[in-house]
């Protein structure tokens, strides 16, 4: 460990004394190098380095700390600014994104300007990289050398500022969504809730209890949905979906596409009679295809708005210019068979994405039976058989012939944790849910043997693991193994499953079988996440800024993340994160204008003839031609200093504020 | 008409003659030609499962490099030898794995000059003709036949390298099927294992195996069995012609030369035990 016992030091072991360059025009440096305890110093060879860049002309002062970060270490650049008289600043430490605003706020506090002060990177870009202690220190001193062209080039910049539009707009309506926008609107804020659905409440009003307090999903859900639906802030749009997105942070302007519904939601009293004369028959995506809907609906009998909507493809009359039959019986004309998808365009300063899940086709699993099988059903399936307000009313009763099961094979990781699959990861939320089902179905069906194949059971969670003894006194088998067959044989379910505790193949002989299917992201939300050029994995979760320190935020400033969109996960953690991505709007709009770097692009308008490649590389449409004076313009609140407009740039008009050419090209010569 | 290098492989030219003759025929037909390639040698049967195992690779090594001398691609029809060419070609010319390939192909004396796409006789019917094209030649379209396609473990895995269908649910038989004009049948041990060579030593092991396979097939409402497996035709078949009412179990080959109007002599129907030729007359297909 080098000098670990000087916790702060001097100019390192080479010149005695600070560099004075008697030519105020020439930039005083000082090169604060941190040890970071032995991230950097351990492999950096730190007073090696202070020697080399006490020689370098130009480096007015160089001082290293065991933590630069702490207020001590803070302190010394401060107080190393008034007595060296430093008017740029390099901290070389670990990565920008960590703690550049913690060095450039010190930076500002002792009259230094925040954008005069660098970062070199020694941490992330060398020493955790770097296994050979002298080319760590050879490749150090390089990344110093080039910070320092870099920062005798930064001109002092004013942080840009905009007002915030304090209007949220939520997209997805399920929990998530419902609290984000209650949460937001109960300070006092306007909430825009988008619905893609006819209702809103998601997957959860399909379910029947919810796991582990085994309280009815319904009736903790429609609180919720009342509120939302009669909250003076909240302006909910159901059978909607956000298009684009254009603006910024704080001041994105949406537009949200509103699917034709056909029934005007203004004279429409929800009273229900076109529901009961529709012929038309649609497949129910809620009830999971186990029984067929209308073509006018609704999803549930407490649906928010409670208002049908038609579905144009399995509609007599829109299909075939038949029936009417819901016009003819409607008693305040509300069917519009003419209507059309409108347009609508808000104001918003802040976005919270809420897209939801999807359940993976198990279809696609080959082996496991399913469409050929037709008591072979996935979870969510399970969960509409077991809903009072399911086809059957809460009884459980296979699909095939409506005969009660008897035996029941629950079938966890179908599609998880199977990279084959591509999907490699584990859903999170199946072996509670599935135990709860066994409980329940065992409820309802007393003598009925319920068997569930799990690979592991992973209960982490408040009361799950007594929850899962609680399935395990109740008379559930538990078998540990994968299955690999799933068939039918007569008006039996056969499952080939392994019992790998015992060592052995086992064929079980079931009356039905329920999947634990994979929990993917909803497609519909992977795809507004392209449009929106939100971040998202391999898996089509979107990517929170920061996996552990920044989990709402994503990296597109004003874009916030709640629920399974985002990776699978319960309720109770749906709402949390939720809760978390509405405190992050309100802190946001505890503000009364919002900072931006002002690291942007600019243009030199003596140069530039308005070729337009700027224009075209922007991906964040903030450089435009304008045509009356055939130059280009930047809008510095849009720009996020990428730098691509200043490389595409033929003539050299556009550059980048304290990045220029000059500085750069000076930062390569530095090597 | 495309011709196409073919490796007919040793079976074919023994137990399983009626594959290769209606295949080389019903090509015809359809609009290709197999030209078989000139003194080939021994797929080497069953891909080596060690992980040291260069030398049981040479056999396949000869006839791809072979092969690449007449063309681009192989044609095969043997599901065994179709596995073992195509994981063997994998290897040549996998990305990273030049050092193994280059070694490799110092054993045998003829050059590997390109790489050389092996292809299943399925798959050319299904990528290169196109099944549009399948059905134009349909002459005599199968009649709603009950056909249950049985594809075995060696067509579709490993998955990586036989990738050209789901090898948990492989359609492609089922899609000729229905071009030809039969119904494909729901069927759930379209993957499982014949009993292989187990019937060897272990012939009740392979007879349980086959029996499941028939039994769920007929379960299902079908009429008949097709395969492009010689091994598991032959343990199939033999178990069929061990037990009353099991279904007939034709090579694929043989219904697709029916449809596109082979003669009953060109069918190769004397291979198949029981009385193939009295079934399909009751179907009205001969």
């Amino acid at each position: 460990m080098a000098n670990d016992e000087s916790q702060v030091s001097g100019p390192g072991p080479g010149p005695q004394s600070p560099i004075v360059n008697p030519q105020s025009s020439i930039p005083r440096v000082g090169v604060f190098v941190c040890h970071c305890g032995i991230n950097i110093a351990g492999v950096v060879k730190i007073p090696e380095l202070l020697a080399r860049d006490g020689v370098m002309p130009g480096v007015a002062v160089t001082k290293d700390y065991k933590y630069c970060c702490s207020d001590p270490g803070q302190e010394m650049i401060r107080d190393s600014i008034k007595t060296d008289k430093l008017d740029r600043v390099i901290v070389a430490c670990c990565s920008p994104t960590l703690h550049e605003t913690t060095f450039r706020n010190a930076c500002a506090e002792a009259g230094l300007n925040p954008y005069q002060c660098e970062i070199a990177n020694i941490r992330e870009q060398c020493a955790w990289v770097t296994e050979d202690r002298d080319k760590a220190t050879d490749k150090a001193t390089d990344i110093i050398r080039t910070t320092k062209a870099k920062v005798e080039n930064d001109l002092p910049l004013e942080a840009i500022t905009v007002p915030i539009n304090k209007r949220a707009l939520v997209v997805g309506a399920g929990i998530a969504g419902i609290q984000a926008a209650l949460d937001i609107a109960n300070a006092g804020y306007e909430v825009v809730l988008v619905e893609k659905e006819p209702s809103i409440g998601g997957h959860m009003a399909q379910l029947s209890e919810t796991f582990p307090t085994l309280d009815c999903s319904q009736c903790i859900l429609t609180p919720r949905t009342v509120e939302t639906g009669r909250h003076p802030k909240i302006k909910l749009m159901t059978y909607s979906e956000l298009d684009s997105v254009s603006g910024y942070v704080g001041n994105f302007k949406v537009k949200i596409r509103q699917k034709a519904r056909y029934v005007d939601f203004k004279t429409c009293t929800g009273c229900g009679i076109c529901l009961e004369k529709c012929p038309g028959r649609n497949e129910s995506w809620f009830e999971r295809g186990l029984v067929r809907g209308k073509a006018i609906y609704r999803l549930l009998p407490q649906a928010v708005p409670n208002k049908p909507v038609i579905d144009a493809k399995s509609c007599i009359y829109l299909t075939k210019g038949k029936c009417g039959n819901c016009a003819k019986v409607c008693p305040t004309g509300a069917i519009h068979y003419d209507d059309t998808d409108k347009f609508v365009e808000e104001e918003v300063g802040a976005i919270v994405l809420a897209t939801g899940y999807q359940l993976f086709d198990a279809a696609k699993l080959g082996s496991y039976g399913v469409g050929l099988v037709p008591d072979v059903i996935d979870g969510l399936a399970f969960e509409r058989l077991l809903s009072a307000s399911g086809p059957t009313s809460g009884d459980v009763k296979r699909p095939s012939d409506g005969k009660v099961p008897k035996k029941i094979v629950f079938v966890q990781c179908a599609g998880s944790r199977d990279s084959t699959n591509g999907m490699p990861y584990c859903s999170k939320i199946c072996c509670m849910y599935t135990a709860k089902q066994a409980i329940l179905y065992k409820h309802r069906v007393h003598d009925g043997q319920a068997t569930i194949c799990y690979i592991d059971v992973r209960t982490p969670g408040k009361g799950f693991e007594e929850f899962y003894k609680r399935a395990t006194d109740d008379g559930i088998q538990y078998l540990r193994g994968k299955v690999s067959k799933i068939f039918r044989q007569g008006d039996k379910v056969m499952v080939w499953a392994a019992d790998t505790l015992a060592g052995r193949k086992v064929e079980l002989e079931a009356d039905m079988v329920v999947l634990a299917t994979a929990v993917i992201a909803n497609p519909d939300g992977v795809a507004l996440a392209r449009r929106l050029k939100a971040q998202i994995d391999t898996h089509g979760f979107m990517t929170e800024a920061h996996p552990k320190l920044r989990p709402v935020e994503t990296l597109t400033a004003g874009f916030f993340l709640a629920g399974c969109g985002q990776g699978p996960k319960d309720i109770p953690e749906t709402v949390a994160q939720a809760s978390a991505a509405a405190a992050k709007v309100l802190a946001m709009f505890g503000n009364t204008r919002l900072t931006h770097s002002p690291t942007t692009a600019q243009v030199d308008e003596e140069i530039c003839v308005g070729c337009g490649y700027c224009e075209r590389t922007c991906a964040y449409e903030a450089v435009k031609v304008d045509p009356a004076k055939n130059k280009a313009v930047v809008n510095a609140a849009l720009c996020e200093g990428c730098g691509a407009c200043a490389v595409a740039c033929p003539s050299g008009a556009m550059t980048h504020k304290n990045a220029t050419k000059k500085a750069i090209f000076q930062m390569a010569d530095a090597f | 008409m495309t011709k196409y290098t073919y490796y007919p492989g040793c079976t074919l030219y023994t137990k399983a003659r009626s594959l290769d003759l209606c295949a080389r025929k019903a090509a015809e037909k359809v609009g290709f030609q197999l030209v078989e390639m000139p003194s080939w040698n021994c797929c080497g049967a069953i891909y080596n499962a060690t992980s040291d195992d260069l030398a049981a690779q040479v056999g396949p090594v000869r006839n791809l490099a072979k092969a690449s001398q007449l063309g681009s691609t192989l044609v095969t029809l043997c599901a065994a030898c179709h596995n073992v060419l195509k994981r063997v070609q994998n290897r040549l010319d996998q990305p990273g794995n030049e050092v193994e390939s280059e070694r490799l192909k110092t054993f045998v004396d003829e050059k590997y000059e390109r790489p050389v796409k092996v292809l299943h006789y399925l798959e050319v019917l299904k990528n290169e003709i196109g099944w549009d094209k399948v059905k134009e030649k349909v002459t005599k379209p199968l009649g709603k036949l009950k056909v249950a396609s049985y594809y075995g473990c060696l067509m579709v895995r490993p998955k990586e390298v036989l990738s050209f269908d789901d090898p948990e649910n492989p359609k492609v038989m089922d899609d000729l099927m229905r071009v030809l004009g039969a119904e494909p049948t729901r069927f759930d041990f379209k993957a499982e294992c014949c009993g292989g060579y187990l019937v060897v030593n272990r012939r009740d092991v392979a007879k349980g195996a086959s029996q499941k396979i028939l039994d769920n097939a007929k379960a299902w409402g079908a009429d008949a069995v097709v395969t492009t497996c010689p091994l598991c035709q032959y343990n199939l078949d033999k178990l069929r012609a061990l037990t009353d009412g099991a279904l007939p179990v034709f090579y694929f080959t043989q219904l697709l030369g029916i449809a596109v109007g082979l003669g009953q002599d060109e069918l190769g129907l004397e291979h198949n035990s029981g009385d193939p030729v009295g079934f399909l007359k009751s179907k009205g297909l001969l």
